[in-house]
């Protein structure tokens, strides 16, 4: 356990709201508006933990618990990632299962939440959400083992650590593809355009924003601040895969995801400003596209 | 031995004392539940001894029929699936003894809870026998104790045919085995399992048809696609506790069988590991969109056992391969996945059908749309019913997690050896497998125990009773102990993994030294998420107990009345899913005026297996005016035959005379 990798995931957990809010902006620039403040989603953290909150009869533990659970699964699974570039707090072989299993049991939390309120809203909601995921996950997947294939390691630290960085020059054109299907899989776990779009104000059109919608209060928070701990955790994998660092000290390390991260964001902002969200039918064919091009960097790599 | 003949025999013993002291229905019970559950428990330590590397003895019968001497032993193959048997089999079938009580006709039920203890005796003698005789006749008397139990609610026409095609079925794989021991004792000198393996050199091409019809017959009694289509009729409608017996053992034999197989004959061919992989995929893709498509509770957690049918094909496919090319890391890897996964589908599937049982004895209805709002009414049931959830989709803190994660270290190890590089695309396959299954259970889960109850079955609803309860709490401690303390359950799996196609002890050592240290981790990451847990359930409570809390109506656009049927339907909540996967799915929608109705078929059992027989019908019936009953014909066709023959003999002896 370093000092660094304790810094970087202090450092993630901190700006995770952060991320939101700058491609909130980015979007609002390039539509030509002056757009809400960087720092909104801390504003309504902070908000919401002040507020009380407003239950259905309807609703059990199940519902009170997810938010909770959401937030411990982000956490740990941010454990998981090597944000300094060299080791994470927790590193085992095989352990991007964990990563991608701890998520699903955040996911399935809240699906279960949203069924235990009896609403059609909610229960459309959750169906969309597990939809979405049931295609993003094969995606997520091919990528793990793309980067397996590279570094010749079995764990996240060294699959996005020093390995990889010796893999880049021979394996560029696979470790691209490798790149953009792992952001594209962002934008869908991410909850952002084109397949889910959170400054949506119609229930009928949401995915996520729709399945919560019963959420108040603190309740609300934790699974506001899950769903960008969970964006930045997605970020943080892409700059690792991009930006291998484990030859820089450590703090520059840092501070390289810090800025990465933001890059991540302000070009998750861009897509949002030039592309409307896809009709639902065709996300399953997006999220395809996103196995292929991970599939595609899997053959790169086997022929290699 | 001696321990486990004693405990099988106690446990035959509780089967028939249920019967012989039917005049004191009291005392049968106590005893029937003494000994089977003590009998179990007695048969189960000399498996135990034999994994933690042990031996037990063996039991040698003289034969008088031709095929040598029948034999009976424990090595850690069968100590395994002993655990599995006698687990489980003891925990369905206390359950059974509660949950039958309130069946009118005591007679009828007094017969099934003997066959249910008969069958899990001829299930222990299965996986302990040691020659081909034996082995098929246990087999036989397995399958045909398992007739009788699904059909014990025969008055109805529905599960009449489920029993009939089950029996043709499981009919039809054991004439594969017959054919498989019959082809392989040719060049054995008896049909004893050590001489089969002695003569599997020997097996032409590379025992190319031993393998493929081993995959056949143990593949129909598995259930993997297209061999499936038996099986969710069968285990829908039988009793939940012998759905629970089937799903979580008596499928397992076919797994049995096939690692019995690599066990014998050594590393398959490659075409054989291909194969089985494929096919893994298959089930377990295909098993898991039909078990999304279903209604009816217990056929969707039947669709649910050929998924995880797939995922254990899946890891002894891919360590087929690596024994086939020489990684034997990846072989022990794969084959241990597969051993550790029949043990932890056979918790957590018996465990969920077990809670079915409790569902559709509280209610009365296995229809997942006219449920809702359980978990209030029954909360025990809910929590028994979620760590099966969570345990089958194979989420951490539980079992299913460990497993999987054991297939896939064998799928991405896969990726270094040369001539089997491909099979690193089952990451994907396992990885839509398990995404698949989180909805399906979200479905479950969310329909069945939450929200609002959609009917007045489901308001009346209440919780069952200790009897019910007790073996569910047992088969969900088996769950989160596995999850919790992986490496318990991990060794002995290696071990196992040893014995087969050929890898050798040394590869077990090597496995268990690359991943000995991620088992210490998923250990410390399952703690980690109970005690993060309960500490921000505690934090979040204290912050609430200082806010403002208001209790009102769930949010409807402004709608003030919400109504249990304005709630989403299970349906609906899987028709995006089905929506994307189209006609592979099998649903099919029809339109009555202003509603719409979804029913889900089986498009190997409706659109293959029936229509083939509906055509084999036909042919017969074009054949029938042969027979007629009249004796001038039969004579005509004596006569026929005779010249036909003389013909053929004139013929040949012009083709070829001297």
């Amino acid at each position: 356990m370093s000092w660094s990798a304790l810094l970087g995931l202090a450092i993630v957990l901190g700006l995770a709201p952060l991320l939101p809010g700058v491609a909130a902006k980015t979007r609002a620039r390039l539509t030509g508006r002056r757009g809400a403040p960087l720092l909104q989603l801390y504003r309504d953290l902070a908000r919401l933990w002040r507020k009380g909150v407003v239950y259905s009869r309807t609703t059990t533990f199940a519902f009170r618990v997810a938010p909770v659970v959401l937030v411990v699964t982000a956490v740990l699974a941010a454990c998981l990632v090597p944000l300094d570039g060299r080791r994470a707090l927790v590193g085992f072989s095989g352990d991007f299962v964990a990563f991608a299993a701890l998520l699903a049991l955040g996911r399935f939390a809240l699906v279960l939440a949203a069924w235990d309120t009896g609403s059609s809203f909610e229960g459309m909601g959750a169906s969309r959400e597990v939809t979405v995921a049931a295609f993003a996950e094969p995606a997520l997947f091919l990528t793990f083992v793309a980067l397996v294939l590279a570094s010749g390691s079995l764990s996240l630290g060294g699959a996005l650590g020093a390995p990889l960085a010796a893999a880049w020059p021979s394996a560029a054109p696979a470790l691209a593809l490798v790149t953009a299907s792992l952001f594209l899989v962002l934008l869908a776990e991410g909850s952002r355009v084109p397949v889910d779009d959170p400054a949506t104000h119609l229930e009928l059109t949401m995915i996520h924003e729709v399945m919560v919608l019963d959420h108040s209060g603190l309740d609300l928070a934790l699974i506001l601040y899950g769903g960008a701990l969970k964006l930045s955790l997605f970020g943080a994998l892409l700059v690792g895969a991009v930006a291998p660092r484990a030859e820089i000290p450590p703090a520059i390390a840092v501070g390289v995801l810090v800025a990465g991260l933001l890059v991540v964001a302000m070009a998750v902002g861009v897509v949002e400003s030039v592309m409307a969200r896809l009709r639902l039918s065709r996300v399953p064919q997006f999220l395809t596209a996103a196995s292929a091009l991970a599939a595609l960097a899997v053959i790169l790599l086997l022929v290699r | 031995m001696t321990l486990f003949l004693g405990g099988i025999a106690a446990v035959a013993l509780g089967g028939l004392a249920l019967v012989a002291l039917s005049f004191r229905p009291r005392w049968a019970a106590a005893a029937f539940q003494l000994l089977v559950g003590g009998g179990c428990m007695a048969a189960v330590l000399p498996a135990l001894r034999v994994l933690s590397g042990g031996t037990a003895g063996e039991l040698r019968i003289r034969a008088t029929v031709p095929g040598g001497d029948w034999v009976f032993g424990i090595d850690p193959l069968s100590a395994f699936f002993l655990l599995v048997v006698l687990g489980v089999g003891a925990a369905a079938a206390l359950y059974g003894v509660s949950y039958l009580s309130s069946e009118s006709g005591a007679g009828p039920v007094r017969t099934a809870h003997a066959v249910t203890a008969l069958e899990i005796v001829a299930l222990a003698l299965v996986v302990t026998a040691r020659s081909a005789i034996p082995f098929l006749i246990t087999w036989e008397i397995m399958a045909v104790l398992a007739y009788f139990l699904v059909v014990f609610e025969s008055r109805l026409p529905d599960v009449r045919r489920a029993g009939l095609i089950y029996l043709i079925c499981t009919h039809t794989g054991t004439l594969a085995l017959v054919a498989l021991f019959a082809s392989w004792g040719q060049l054995a000198g008896d049909l004893s399992f050590d001489a089969l393996a002695a003569a599997a050199p020997a097996l032409p091409a590379g025992a190319a048809l031993v393998f493929a019809l081993g995959l056949c017959g143990f593949g129909f009694k598995a259930g993997l696609v297209p061999l499936h289509f038996w099986l969710p009729g069968a285990h829908g409608v039988a009793p939940s506790h012998v759905s629970a017996l089937m799903s979580g053992v008596v499928i397992k034999m076919g797994i049995y069988g096939l690692l019995r197989l690599v066990n014998l004959a050594g590393a398959p061919p490659a075409w054989w590991g291909w194969l089985v992989l494929v096919l893994g995929l298959g089930s377990g893709v295909l098993g898991v969109l039909w078990a999304l498509a279903q209604h009816d509770l217990k056929r969707l957690l039947a669709y649910h056992s050929v998924e995880n049918i797939g995922i254990i094909l899946l890891g002894l496919g891919v360590g087929a391969l690596g024994a086939r090319s020489g990684a034997p890391t990846v072989a022990v890897l794969g084959f241990a996945g597969a051993v550790l996964h029949t043990l932890n589908h056979a918790l957590f599937k018996s465990l969920l059908f077990l809670g079915a049982g409790a569902v559709l004895r509280a209610t009365g209805t296995r229809l997942i749309d006219r449920l809702g709002g359980l978990g209030r009414r029954m909360p025990y049931t809910w929590g028994a019913f979620l760590v099966g959830s969570i345990a089958i989709v194979g989420l951490p803190p539980l079992n299913g997690f460990v497993s999987e994660w054991l297939v896939y270290q064998g799928l991405l190890r896969s990726g270094a050896m040369a001539p089997a590089r491909a099979a690193v695309f089952g990451v994907a396959g396992l990885a839509l497998i398990g995404a698949l299954a989180l909805a399906c259970f979200a479905k479950v889960g969310g329909a069945v125990f939450l929200g609002q109850p959609r009917s007045a079955q489901a308001r009346e609803g209440r919780e069952v009773g200790v009897g019910l309860l007790a073996p569910m709490a047992a088969l969900a401690f088996g769950c989160a102990v596995i999850g919790m303390a992986p490496a318990v359950a991990v060794s002995p799996a290696l071990r196992v993994a040893a014995t087969l196609g050929g890898v050798g002890r040394g590869a077990a050592g090597e496995a268990a030294a690359a991943i000995g240290p991620a088992l210490t981790w998923i250990a410390l990451t399952a703690a980690a998420l109970l005690a993060l847990v309960a500490a921000g359930w505690w934090l979040r409570t204290r912050v609430l107990s200082r806010r403002p809390q208001a209790w009102t109506e769930t949010w409807a656009c402004g709608y003030a009345r919400p109504d249990p049927r304005m709630q989403y339907t299970a349906a609906s909540f899987a028709a995006p899913l089905m929506a994307a996967y189209g006609r592979a799915a099998g649903v099919h929608v029809t339109r009555e005026g202003g509603a719409f109705h979804t029913h889900a078929t089986d498009p190997v059992l409706d659109g293959v297996a029936l229509p083939l027989w509906q055509r084999v019908l036909a042919w017969g019936q074009a054949v029938r005016p042969i027979q007629q009953g009249r004796l001038w014909m039969y004579l005509l066709y004596v006569l026929g035959a005779l010249l036909g023959l003389l013909l053929y003999l004139a013929l040949r002896a012009g083709g070829t005379g001297p």
